[in-house]
């Protein structure tokens, strides 16, 4: 009951911060002034140009120009990007995919190894095992991408040559239809899984470097969050039962733990957002995070804003999930107590 | 040390050896300013079938002491300092199987004998002739098979003591699996271990050895059939044991979370979980502490009741004089990580003979106290990092002598099973000048 | 709890007071140099600061901007160890010593100013927030949530990318990003310190309320936003770092990012060593404000000590 109304709550504030969001991006597209220079050519006449304001409504007031640009956004006109010469929302699929084949994998190797470090850690707390896992952790949190990357392409790439840069080998790119863009998915059903080696072996390093700083944020909070579990008269409790060591751990203590490690996978989420953005321009990676980092370059304005807006709407979005999951896995927190 | 010397030979003979026997129990603390004597030194005896009452103020060492039996004191910081607790573990009675009867002396139980001399009486078992056991020396797995099986704890708090995620039923039924897990198995129908890879799944699953792979198998059609009678034979056991415990709609109980329960209910699932193997001993730490007034009254009743039809010994750990009272046979007070005194409950209400335990008992709000003014002793528990060879309770007392700052009380028996610590009943080594009777002005 | 003698002397309790604190500085002191990894980060801190403060020393400045990377035509990307570039120079001939150590005093230069904006922004914003209540503090908490919404480096991003590429809009961004963070501690710690007794106490002999918040509720509340300002310093220069590697800064200023960006190229021809270095760098800059920072958190914040 009362988890539906702490659904219904959470999901009335979105649209709240969702506007907001859009508010401030469109209040970028405004800050270098008038976006009509995108469309102006060389030997227009001033009717012209008055003409092309009135088409675009930017000779209205700016709380109408919003209202006319929301609008926009909503049916899906989210402008013209330089960078693809094509319109933004026919190239943003696409990219979309490949920028989420990286996050997921990350994520997914982020979770697994977080949690799994993160119990080892905590278990063994203040002993040299855990001492380690602070290291990493810490390490984590300090590492520039761009430089964990750069590392990375030297030793595996330019040196042992182990690893491949970029999303595919044109051959098997070609080799195989892409319904899904995923291409370990795209591999897959096509049965074809000499590609589904090429595309996991070209998501390895990208992916290391995302996963090592979602890895070191989730196992520092599974770590810290068992060494508080692992306190609780409960687990003493379940000692006392004549329980082993190991399910102590496993049913008890590490159970309770992964709770608030829930939240902080939706704040990796963000992480590994940010983070593509690099991966992408070192390991030359085609996904949105690239796309964003030439558009910065270039002054692609509706690129950049659509970039924004629809991570921001991702992130909040994820954020709610993982709360909802937490309200509903931790049970105190909501129903009482 | 000290009170070692009080028991032994001259002790009054039981009918029937003791259930557990601490001896010299020392647990200390490392701390940033020293080490903290938190037990220093405690011995006494649980007979089989008895309910003593560990007394103290909080932090004297009781809880720790309580602990200690489980191996539940964290270490580090804590330090196995010496001493030994030795336990005589029962097994049902085989000519009653457990129903109570001449053999067992109604309890159900019967001890096991000794497993070098066979009952004959010897030293490792103290010439009791039954198994005994250093509960400070067995290892971990060993260990693993008494607690909650022969040896089971209630918890001060039920609110923290039970897990929060996981709903009450998993969490009682993980007792029997632990510990019966043939008995489950015999009740579904699946001891044999007809199949041979789902015969040999469902035993690790009684046994909560199931990795999640085998709880996936064990979830397919041609296993699940088992799997549900086993899950079955479970739940009717818990249902029996939340049902002992008075709780109404045992079946609907076990689906339900914690929290969903009030305070009383849920230290009824913990003694129901407590008792669920017929313990023969049961370590009730402040168990009504965290509840409500009107609730204590029948826990403790539940916990009296439980105890006289089971025949279960009960070490009762508790601040409270006034409950000790109530279900208690002997009592045995604490005092900054000593016994002090030692005696049949009445006699420690009719009869106190050491200043402590007096202070204790007048401090005690009652009827006959002037309205609005409570007693309290005077002064702090003393900080127990590396404490001087001197009685604990010197320099609140109000009896204090010389004598009692430079020597360390022993127990001594004053009448027969009423041990004191304290040097008005019994001279200090080499120095006669003993404190009296005569209070001083403070 | 404690019993307070009634009338204080409001001269003694001042001196006392200052006695308290630098007692229990003296004892801060004393803990924090207790773990090691707080002293680790200590060390790197002093020796990055070290290198910013004396860089004219160690390297001498170019002029007429010493900001501005050297350039040596005459010896492009030579390999380190190489007479007058101990550490190698970049594709174009920048000098990667002088990038490393003068890119330490831009990045002091980055992390001062952006941390001292963002704090008296989001201190003053979460102060007023918290102060006031009711409909200031709804609006305000939800312009705080909506920038929380949009991921930090993204919206720098967004941000630098409107107003062009230069350093100086890269300050400019992060402080726009990084103090809501502030906002939102400062927000929560002076509504948990107002319901304290001695404010109440305060108010009763008749403090003025801006008496009261400078002088019993932002000494009481501000440790978390220290705690977060350390750890800011850090952050702050690595994202700043990867916004310039990303192409928003000036080319060729000594900046790290920067560095590592104008190494990139060089890399596929075996070239490591203009972007490992300045890389290197950002790393153990953030690296050493987060473990002193983490140890800063233990020892002023008791609670969490003991999850570590």
């Amino acid at each position: 009951m009362q988890i539906r109304d702490y659904i219904l709550r959470r999901l009335m504030v979105l649209p709240v911060l969702i506007i907001g969001v859009s508010i401030i991006v469109f209040a970028l597209t405004r800050v270098g002034g008038s976006p009509i220079g995108v469309y102006l050519q060389t030997g227009m006449t001033q009717e012209e140009v008055t003409e092309l304001e009135e088409r675009f409504h930017l000779d209205d007031p700016l709380p109408v120009q919003y209202v006319y640009w929301a609008g926009g956004v909503l049916t899906g006109e989210l402008g013209w990007s330089g960078v693809a010469a094509a319109p933004v929302t026919d190239v943003f699929l696409p990219k979309l995919a490949a920028t989420m084949e990286l996050a997921i994998s990350s994520a997914l190797v982020a979770v697994v190894l977080g949690v799994a470090l993160g119990t080892f850690a905590g278990a063994r707390r203040n002993r040299l095992p855990d001492h380690l896992t602070r290291v990493f952790s810490i390490s984590g949190a300090a590492m520039p991408l761009f430089w964990f990357a750069i590392l990375l392409l030297i030793v595996f790439w330019v040196y042992l040559g182990w690893f491949p840069i970029g999303r595919s080998d044109p051959n098997i790119y070609a080799r195989i239809d892409h319904p899904t863009n995923l291409y370990t998915i795209d591999s897959l059903l096509a049965g074809d899984f000499g590609a589904f080696g090429d595309a996991l072996w070209h998501l390895v390093l990208p992916a290391a470097t995302l996963g090592y700083g979602a890895t070191a944020i989730i196992a520092r909070m599974m770590r810290s969050s068992l060494v508080e579990e692992l306190q609780e008269d409960y687990v003493d409790a379940a000692r006392a039962k004549g329980l082993p060591e190991r399910l102590v751990l496993r049913r008890h203590a590490r159970r309770n733990a992964l709770i608030p490690t829930v939240t902080v996978i939706g704040l990796s989420f963000g992480f590994l957002l940010q983070g593509s953005v690099v991966a992408e321009i070192i390991f030359r990676w085609p996904g949105l995070g690239r796309w964003m980092a030439d558009s910065v370059l270039r002054g692609d304005q509706a690129t950049i804003m659509a970039y924004v807006l629809f991570t921001s709407v991702l992130f909040l979005v994820v954020n709610l999930a993982v709360d909802v999951i937490y309200a509903y896995l931790d049970r105190r927190v909501v129903l009482g107590e | 040390m000290s009170l070692i010397d009080g028991i032994g030979p001259e002790a009054a003979p039981r009918a029937r050896p003791a259930v557990a026997s601490v001896k010299d129990l020392r647990v200390h603390f490392r701390s940033k300013v020293g080490v903290v004597h938190a037990v220093d030194g405690v011995s006494f005896d649980i007979g089989d079938g008895e309910t003593l009452g560990l007394v103290g103020e909080t932090g004297c060492g009781k809880s720790v002491t309580a602990r200690s039996f489980l191996d539940l004191v964290p270490m580090p910081p804590g330090i196995k300092a010496g001493g030994a607790i030795e336990f005589r573990p029962h097994h049902t009675c085989p000519s009653c199987d457990g129903a109570g009867c001449e053999t067992c002396d109604d309890s159900g139980r019967q001890a096991e004998p000794c497993d070098s001399c066979n009952g004959g009486g010897c030293e490792g078992c103290g010439h009791t002739g039954q198994r005994t056991i250093d509960l400070l020396e067995i290892s971990e797995k060993d260990l693993q098979t008494i607690r909650g099986n022969r040896i089971a704890m209630i918890f001060q708090d039920p609110g923290k003591a039970l897990n929060p995620a996981l709903p009450i039923g998993e969490q009682v039924a993980e007792v029997f699996f632990q510990h019966r897990a043939d008995d489950l198995l015999a009740d579904a129908g699946a001891s044999d271990g007809t199949e041979a890879l789902g015969g040999a799944l469902i035993q690790r699953k009684a046994g909560l050895k199931t990795s999640r792979i085998e709880d996936f198998l064990l979830s397919l059609p041609p296993l699940r059939g088992q799997r549900t009678k086993l899950m079955a034979a479970v739940q009717t056991r818990v249902a029996e044991a939340l049902a002992e415990t008075q709780i109404p709609n045992p079946r609907k109980v076990m689906d339900r979370y914690p929290h969903e329960l009030s305070g009383g209910m849920r230290q009824r699932v913990m003694i129901a979980q407590a008792i669920a193997c017929d313990p023969d001993l049961l370590i009730a730490d402040e168990p009504t502490t965290a509840l409500d007034v009107t609730v204590q009254a029948r826990i403790l009743e539940l916990i009296r009741d439980l105890q006289q039809r089971h025949r279960t010994s009960v070490l009762y750990i508790s601040h409270d004089l006034s409950l000790v009272k109530e279900v208690c046979d002997r009592v045995a007070v604490m005092y900054a990580g000593r016994i002090v005194e030692s005696a049949a409950t009445s006699s420690i209400f009719t009869d106190p003979h050491h200043p402590y335990t007096q202070g204790l008992l007048a401090a005690i709000p009652s009827a006959n106290h002037e309205r609005g003014r409570l007693v309290a002793i005077p002064g702090n528990v003393p900080e127990l990092i590396d404490p001087p060879a001197a009685c604990r309770f010197a320099g609140r007392c109000p009896y204090e002598a010389p004598a009692c700052t430079a020597h360390d009380p022993l127990a001594t028996t004053i009448t027969a099973n009423h041990e004191v610590a304290c040097f008005i009943h019994h001279a200090p080594a080499g120095d006669e000048e003993r404190p009296t009777w005569d209070r001083k002005v403070r | 709890m404690v019993d307070v003698p009634a009338g204080p002397a409001p001269a003694r309790i001042t001196d006392s007071a200052w006695r308290v604190r630098t007692r229990r500085g003296g004892e801060l002191l004393m803990s924090l140099l207790k773990n090691p990894t707080t002293v680790a980060g200590l060390v790197f801190i002093v020796l990055l600061l070290g290198m910013a403060i004396f860089a004219p020393l160690i390297a001498e400045p170019n002029t007429p901007d010493a900001y501005q990377m050297p350039r040596d035509w005459g010896a492009l990307a030579v390999p380190p160890g190489s007479p007058g570039h101990i550490l190698g120079t970049t594709n174009v001939g920048g000098d990667v010593l002088y990038g490393v150590v003068w890119g330490a005093r831009t990045s002091l230069r980055l992390s001062v100013i952006v941390v001292s904006l963002t704090v008296l922004i989001g201190v003053t914003v979460g102060s007023i927030a918290g102060f006031r209540g009711g409909k200031v503090d709804e609006i305000l908490m939800r312009i705080v949530d909506v920038f929380l919404s949009i991921p930090e480096l993204i919206f720098a991003l967004a941000i630098a990318a409107v107003l062009g590429p230069s350093f100086r809009n890269i300050i400019l961004a992060l402080a726009v990003v990084f103090w809501v963070k502030y906002a939102r501690i400062m927000r929560a710690q002076i509504i948990h310190v107002k319901e304290n007794e001695y404010v109440d106490a305060a108010r009763v002999i008749g403090d003025s309320p801006l008496r009261i918040y400078l002088k019993d509720i932002l000494p009481n509340s501000i440790t978390p936003v220290v705690v977060q300002a350390t750890l800011d310093m850090g952050n702050i220069v690595l994202v700043g770092a990867t916004l310039s590697f990303i192409g928003l800064s000036e080319a060729g200023i000594a900046e790290w990012g920067v560095l590592v960006s104008e190494g990139q190229s060089g890399i596929s021809a075996g070239r490591w060593w203009s972007s490992t270095f300045p890389g290197m760098m950002v790393f153990l800059w953030a690296l050493g404000f987060n473990l002193f920072g983490d140890g800063l958190r233990d020892v002023l914040d008791p609670k969490t000590e003991s999850t570590r």
